[in-house]
């Protein structure tokens, strides 16, 4: 059975409140999830006052401004800032984004910014994806194609059929599609996932790989494949613009249909 | 690294609802309510088999304010199942995946059981 309560270990506490310094007239509340795993304590929400006169125009700006000026503690993973890399992904007024992408002038009021849902925190605002990870590998996202005697040449790919992965393959794996899934928040450790299936389908999917029909025979599973619902939280979601929702029933009728 | 005892990060309190998740979450609870009333209906064909001073007693509560009232309910329950059901198949055939479609979809489902509830009312007092 879910649990729709967050755990004792896990209820949030009202954080800390840092007040402007700076005497600038244009503030911003911005309420940031923070967790030490140092110091035993319940995760709190602190709430920070931005200077936003002297602020880029992206959440991930507010949060390199808030470490660089006013707590140097505050923990997030970020790479590129502009979309590619996925590592900035979290859950911005309550829906998984890249903070990298997502502008602060789209949001009205306070800024709440927590870490993508339903994962164990690492600290602040990483949490722990292991587990996608491990289901990822399991699909075995590599190209297959057997021992044809032909393994150094060349394998061409029509036109036509490199269309198809269009849609699929710009997948960046920042997990905010999994992680908006009330499917995967209840069953987790079993269903796949809507990042996992989208990848799985990208495989299945791609006209050079020649083990189409073991990958549809691993993925056909009542908890790996069909816990998905079609609640579509995964396509409201994706910073890419993907359709994980679509992908999956793609695979679920390519299944009802061979 | 295992984070077994590490907090969990906050899930439904903080996610946002959308209209394709509400009406899923809706599809459900209806779903399971549907159940019940399909138990409820058994029983009202029983009680016509038991005979007519047994039938009363049901009668009675069916024309009650109660009664009329969950009557109305359920056929919106039904109407609303139907139709997300509907959404459902098409989805089933690779259709009306699209965000905005889906949202579409989603919102005429929403009046349209409202829709057909009246009618399916309508209908009962043979207005038609």
């Amino acid at each position: 059975m879910a649990q729709f309560n967050l755990p004792q270990n896990s209820k949030i506490e009202v954080g800390k409140y840092f007040k402007d310094k700076t005497n600038s007239k244009n503030l911003r509340k911005v309420n940031v999830y923070r967790w030490d795993p140092s110091d035993g304590k319940n995760p709190r929400v602190d709430t920070f006052e931005v200077d936003m006169d002297n602020c880029g125009p992206k959440v991930l700006d507010i949060l390199i401004k808030i470490k660089n000026e006013i707590d140097p503690s505050v923990t997030f993973r970020r790479s590129c800032a502009h979309g590619v890399c996925g590592s900035c992904a979290m859950n911005i007024e309550g829906i998984n984004t890249l903070a990298c992408i997502k502008s602060h002038t789209d949001i009205k009021g306070d800024l709440n910014i927590y870490p993508l849902p339903h994962l164990r925190v690492i600290k602040d605002l990483i949490g722990d994806l292991s587990t996608l990870y491990k289901q990822y590998e399991s699909i075995q996202p590599w190209l297959k194609v057997g021992h044809t005697g032909k393994e150094k040449e060349e394998i061409k790919q029509s036109q036509k059929d490199r269309e198809k992965l269009d849609g699929y393959y710009e997948c960046i794996l920042c997990a905010c599609c999994s992680t908006s899934c009330p499917s995967y928040w209840w069953n987790g450790d079993k269903y796949l996932g809507p990042a996992v299936l989208l990848q799985a389908y990208r495989w299945i999917n791609d006209s050079r790989d020649n083990d189409k029909q073991e990958r549809l025979k691993k993925v056909a599973d009542e908890l790996k494949l069909y816990r998905c619902h079609t609640i579509m939280n995964c396509t409201n979601s994706c910073p890419k613009g993907l359709n994980p929702a679509k992908a999956i029933g793609s695979i679920k009728k390519m299944l009802a249909t061979s | 690294m295992e984070y077994k005892n590490n907090p969990l990060s906050p899930h439904l309190q903080i996610y946002r609802w959308h209209v394709s998740s509400l009406l899923s979450i809706t599809h459900r609870i209806v779903g399971v309510i549907n159940i019940i009333a399909l138990t409820l209906i058994c029983f009202w064909t029983m009680f016509l088999l038991l005979g007519e001073n047994n039938y009363e007693l049901f009668y009675f509560f069916l024309n009650s304010f109660f009664g009329k009232f969950l009557i109305i309910f359920l056929c919106w329950s039904f109407s609303f199942h139907i139709l997300n059901e509907v959404r459902h198949l098409f989805w089933d055939l690779g259709y009306g995946f699209d965000l905005k479609i889906a949202k579409i979809t989603g919102i005429l489902t929403f009046f349209g059981s409202f829709i057909l509830t009246i009618l399916f009312y309508l209908i009962g007092k043979n207005i038609f």
